[in-house]
């Protein structure tokens, strides 16, 4: 196999590079090789390893040629020759180079990649880990530095392997290389992870080598990264051999966020140690504790000037409060506990306090680092009733301009250029309100409306504005300039607020809005401005065209997003909603308005069902009856149905579980903010029609599943309605009956008006029916999966059809019953007929033998007798003839006869003589003789009769 | 959260011999009679006191079986004291007792303290192994030796405790260089009294501080 790949190889070279060309290249590297292996002179083999070394780092056909045949020959140089240290040097750096990418970025991705390969080679060796290991341990500094650097590599390389994909594309003909060799490069991390743990103190050497010099350090940093991905025993031996004290020492001599890449190789560190180990963050925790990490946060000096590797070290450090925060992987059943100690061990070292500076308060901080911080606050805040009070009465500022931390961090959500920064304070307020009625009342509170001309008067920046105030600001700032985006973003707060919050609900429904000028008119409900403003953005999307699609349709969604979340299970919400008759006319068209989202129409579906299920009304009209009416009327019950459906199918719901993703951050100087800038402008020119990217921050898994519950209940209440008539028909049968001291005349009119009433509810029905049946005529046979949906329509029938069934199956079953007796019956008969028709068989066969005996006799008889009419003379002679012979010859017999029954008489008579003297009763005896023959004549007559 | 010092510990040997709950005995007081195998290594911790001085234990319970030696070898060099158990109702515990010694002298730094259990001993009556042979042993190895049972906790803080007063000792008598961690053992910022105090200390940790 291996001499399989080594020839394979081989061929790759040649056709990659050429036949001419590189044989010329295979020829000159073995040349080299034969005098590093023969070569008698010291110093010839030097100048020969040199040599090499310098054609494989420059040269990717070198690469190649020397994988293909020099790693034995160098791997036997670092075996036999380890005082020889230049030759070991000289092996090592050749080792580098042949692991080191050359031009990677310009090479098509169909060419072969020789460093990879020769990881690939080298991997293969089963020597080669303990003996790069072993040599960790030597005096010489160069060779402790590229054995480290050849480590490294061949980590890294194999982590590359999906680049290895585009290898099947190529030409090479020996495409079982190269699905050999992704697979190799697959587990060859792995087994290299496994290799390390299996060398007795491979790990300690390792660890040794963070004390060695500065160079030395940097690059076992970078190997220990590589190595404790994933490796959860590596990653415990690690933090044993005391990790936590190296890394933050260095970190600290490097000068904390203000240091350079080894801060960050560090936190990296760090963080894979961390990441999904709880059992490690416990050891962080309880062994150097958090003040060194805190620490890290910290801004000191000149802290409005921030470098590229600054913001990359806050964030990496962030990254760590986060973990943290999630308290270790997912599957760890004591991951929960152990979240809570490490918030409470946080908390008590004052990182609120750091987090709210980064997010909030500096001017000067990156947006990235304050969205990290803010998204660091609301992890803290999930869940912890003490630090939400924590967050509630924190104040930011210095007297005379304080003002509470939330305040501020609504302003950030309302004035944020940038949408990253909003969604990130989104998230505070969303952790803030989730399970906290006295937050959400307390905000809630403040909630207070302003008259109109003051609500302008406000200067912005007025720290002394209220919670409230700002909010209703916010919400109704769109007023004039038509800045829908703040009054989406106010609405996505209040919409948290809100939540699960039946008193909350009802105390905003009071708030009323004063019309732009008094002239027109009375002032007007919060939630009528919502839906208007809703109408306005779809309104504004329509006129703008296709340009500013996305940008509405977020708008919307929020919008829609408080909506649901206000009128659920709030029935005054609801009548207040359909307060307005546009409101619902609106809501129609929304839903089958094909120019909106999917995602849109979804949720106007569901606020549509809510005025459904939680409609208390009884107004003709605005009831549940008269809604599920108008919706099937207008859009068909089918298709608002199919809504729901599409709206699940729809990018925001299929993403909403996998938003968790790891960024590492690109180390090389020129890796770019492109790893830390905001991600708002999002290429969306290819997809039309398509939700907002930032949608799915903002409908959260929490929100997905509220509304896939009230589907659930929508659709059970819609077919609900449809199973039982109003009640104005109920039937009481007293009603029927003429009442005791009523009139003919009066009970007539009475039972006129019942069935006038009866009769309206008919049509109705009827009206109704004819919706379902055009509907189902429509849409029944195009879709299949709409047969579940029609099906439930009418639950009346299906019950009458399910109770017709199960008699029908009662029956059936009886009737089954019924069959088995008659079939086993059936089958008793069966067996007796055959038995009587075998009797009858065998009856009539002798029957007939013996018919055919008779006729055979007769046919004798006659012949004979024939033959004695045609002898006719001649027989009287012969007949006279033996007449006379017979009867000679029988008295001779008689005689005979006469002379043996005389004989036996009288040995009858002496026998029964004697036999009576021995007791015996003779005439018995002889009873029997002759009954035999009748008996058995007996025995076939009845037989015949069957 | 303040110590004076802090001892790592590794418990070692055979599998099924009650590592694990002679390491939740001391850390929880509690007995678990059917405990998962370990898998790989597990961390706990504790405070205890020697001499008046706070000292915290960190203890790696490592897995018992054959398949994870590679790895528990790793935590043999920077452990300042060891635990090396065994069962006294199963002889070939006792029999393997040198090849797990063999591999710690190998691996583990020279002046580890190594404390031999017989554990078990609340299960006398099925004993195959007498006290006096753990004794010569220990005796022969120069480890300390307890008997102890991790279901009546009988001579398990002992255990524990003792373990780190030798330790304690050694550092008294200046045999470690404290400043050193590989060691496992590590100066604390509290509950050092006098000015030399901390870990800026180390050489004064050496044995000065000593009443």
């Amino acid at each position: 196999m291996k001499m399989d790949l080594m020839s394979g190889y081989k061929g790759v070279v040649g056709l990659v590079f050429g036949n001419e060309n590189s044989s010329n290249e295979d020829r000159y590297v073995e040349r080299l090789l034969d005098r590093i292996n023969n070569g008698k002179l010291p110093d010839d083999r030097r100048n020969a390893i040199t040599e090499l070394q310098a054609v494989v780092s420059e040269n990717k056909a070198f690469q190649l040629a020397f994988g293909a045949m020099g790693l034995p020959i160098i791997l036997g140089v670092l075996k036999e020759e380890r005082h020889d240290v230049e030759m070991v040097r000289g092996a090592l750096e050749t080792l580098v180079s042949a692991l080191t990418p050359i031009n990677h970025s310009k090479g098509s991705s169909n060419e072969v990649q020789p460093d990879l390969m020769n990881t690939d080679l080298l991997s293969r060796e089963e020597e080669s880990i303990p003996l790069l290991l072993s040599l960790l341990e030597e005096d010489d500094f160069y060779v402790r530095y590229y054995t480290l650097q050849i480590l490294t590599a061949l980590l890294s390389n194999s982590r590359q392997r999906y680049k290895l994909n585009s290898f099947h594309g190529s030409l090479i003909p020996e495409v079982v290389i190269s699905s050999c060799l992704e697979r190799t490069l697959a587990d060859f991390f792995f087994r290299l992870q496994e290799t390390i743990l299996t060398i007795p103190r491979g790990i300690t050497r390792l660890m040794d080598m963070l004390m060695d010099r500065e160079v030395i350090r940097n690059e076992a940093l970078l190997l220990l990264t590589h190595l404790t991905r994933e490796a959860e025993e590596i990653q415990k031996i690690v933090v044993f051999e005391g990790a936590y004290e190296k890394i933050f020492s260095i970190i600290r001599e490097e000068g904390n966020s203000d240091g350079g890449v080894v801060v960050q190789d560090c936190l990296e560190l760090l963080n894979n140690l961390i990441r999904t180990n709880a059992s490690n963050q416990v050891l962080l925790r309880e062994t150097i504790g958090l003040d060194s990490l805190i620490l890290i946060l910290k801004l000191r000096g000149s802290s409005y000037s921030f470098t590229q590797q600054k913001t990359i070290n806050l964030l990496s450090a962030l990254e760590t409060i986060k973990l943290l925060l999630k308290g270790g992987s997912e599957s760890d059943p004591g991951k929960d506990a152990n979240k809570k100690t490490n918030k409470a061990a946080l908390v008590q070292k004052k990182v609120l306090d750091s987090l709210l500076i980064l997010g909030v308060e500096s001017q000067w901080v990156p947006v990235p680092v304050r969205c990290e911080a803010l998204r660091c606050i609301g992890d803290l805040i999930a869940g912890d009733s003490k630090n939400l009070d924590l967050l509630a009465s924190k104040v930011l500022g210095e007297e005379p301009q304080v003002e509470p931390a939330l305040n501020s961090i609504l302003r950030i959500i309302l004035r944020s250029s940038s949408m990253q920064e909003f969604i990130a304070a989104d998230y505070v307020f969303k952790n803030f309100c989730e399970q906290n009625t006295d937050g959400q009342a307390m905000l809630a509170s403040t909630l207070i409306p302003q008259p109109y001309s003051m609500n302008h008067s406000f200067l912005e920046e007025d720290v002394n504005m209220s919670f409230g105030s700002m909010l209703l600001h916010g919400l109704t700032l769109g007023e004039n300039d038509g800045d829908l985006e703040t009054c989406s973003r106010a609405a996505s707060v209040l919409s948290h607020i809100l939540k699960d919050n039946l008193q909350c609900k009802e105390r905003v429904l009071r708030i009323e809005i004063e019309a732009p000028m008094q002239s027109l008119g009375a002032p007007e409900p919060l939630m009528h401005r919502m839906v208007k403003y809703l109408a306005i953005a779809s309104s504004m999307k329509s006129k703008d065209g296709k340009s500013n699609a996305s940008g509405n349709s977020y708008v919307q969604a929020i919008i829609l997003k408080l909506l649901v979340t206000w009128l659920a299970d709030c029935p005054n919400a609801v009548n207040c909603f359909l307060d307005a008759r546009p409101h619902l006319t609106y809501l129609l068209e929304l839903v089958s308005n094909l120019s909106e989202t999917v995602c849109i129409r979804g949720f106007a579906a569901v606020v549509l069902g809510e005025c459904v299920i939680y409609n208390k009304s009884t107004d003709n009209g605005k009831d549940a009856f008269a809604i599920v009416d108008i919706i099937s009327q207008k859009i068909g019950l089918s298709s608002y149905f199919l809504k729901f459906d599409e709206m699940h199918k729809s990018f925001v719901f299929a993403n909403v579980e996998s938003s968790l993703t790891h960024r590492s951050f690109s180390r090389s100087s020129a890796a770019s903010m492109a790893d830390i800038q905001d991600v708002d402008e999002n290429d969306l020119s290819e997809k039309k029609n398509m939700d907002h990217p930032n949608l799915s921050s903002i409908l959260d898994s929490y929100f997905v599943n509220f509304v896939k519950r009230l589907e659930a209940n929508i659709r059970e209440q819609i077919v609900e309605v449809y199973s039982r008539p109003k009640t104005k028909v109920a039937v009481v049968p007293e009603e029927i009956e003429q009442k005791k001291g009523e009139s003919e005349v009066e009970y007539i009119k009475r039972l006129k008006a019942f069935i006038e009433k009866q009769h309206t509810e008919i049509q109705d029905l009827a009206i109704r029916n004819g919706t379902l049946a055009e509907d189902l005529a429509k849409t029944g046979n195009s879709l299949q999966s709409e047969q579940r949906v029609s099906g439930g329509m009418d639950r009346v029938q299906i019950e009458t059809l399910r109770r017709d069934f199960q008699e029908a199956s009662k029956r059936l079953e009886m009737l089954k019953k019924e069959k088995a007796k008659i079939e086993s019956e059936a089958i008793m008969y069966q067996n007796l007929a055959a038995k009587t028709e075998g009797d009858l068989r065998s009856l009539s066969d002798a029957y007939n033998s013996l018919e055919q005996s008779n006729l055979h006799l007769e046919n004798e008889v006659k012949a004979l007798r024939g033959e004695g009419h045609s002898t006719f003379p001649d027989v009287e002679a012969i007949k006279a003839e033996a007449r006379e012979e017979a009867l000679k010859e029988s008295e001779g017999e008689l005689n005979d006869l006469l002379v043996c029954l005389g004989q036996e008489q009288s040995k009858v008579d002496k026998l029964s003589a004697r036999l009576l003297e021995l007791g015996e009763d003779v005439d018995k005896l002889l009873e029997g003789i002759g009954d035999d023959a009748g008996a058995a004549e007996d025995f076939e007559d009845e037989e015949d009769a069957e | 959260m303040s110590y004076a010092y802090l001892f790592k510990y590794i418990i070692i040997g055979d599998t099924g011999v009650g590592k694990s709950c002679l390491l939740l005995q001391f850390t929880d007081k509690r007995f678990q009679p059917v405990h998962d195998l370990t898998i790989g290594v597990e961390f706990g911790a504790r405070m205890i006191t020697i001499d008046n001085k706070p000292i915290k234990l960190q203890i790696w319970d490592t897995a018992g079986q054959e398949s994870f030696r590679s790895i528990t070898r790793s935590y043999y060099r920077g452990a300042a004291g060891a635990l090396l158990v065994y069962d006294i109702t199963r002889r070939e515990t006792f029999n393997h007792l040198a090849s797990w010694l063999e591999d710690a002298r190998q691996h583990a730094n020279a002046n580890m303290t190594i404390m031999l259990i017989g554990n078990k001993s609340d299960l006398a009556h099925r004993r195959a192994v007498s006290t006096e042979e753990g004794e010569q042993f220990a005796k022969e190895h120069g480890l300390i030796f307890m008997e102890a049972s991790a279901k009546t906790a009988q001579n398990v803080e002992e255990a524990f405790i003792k373990t780190a007063g030798t330790i304690y000792k050694k550092i008294q008598d200046g045999v470690f260089d404290v400043s050193n961690e590989s060691y496992g053992i590590k100066v604390g910022y509290g509950g050092i009294p006098g000015p030399s105090g901390g870990r800026d200390g180390p050489s004064a940790a050496g044995g000065a501080c000593c009443s």
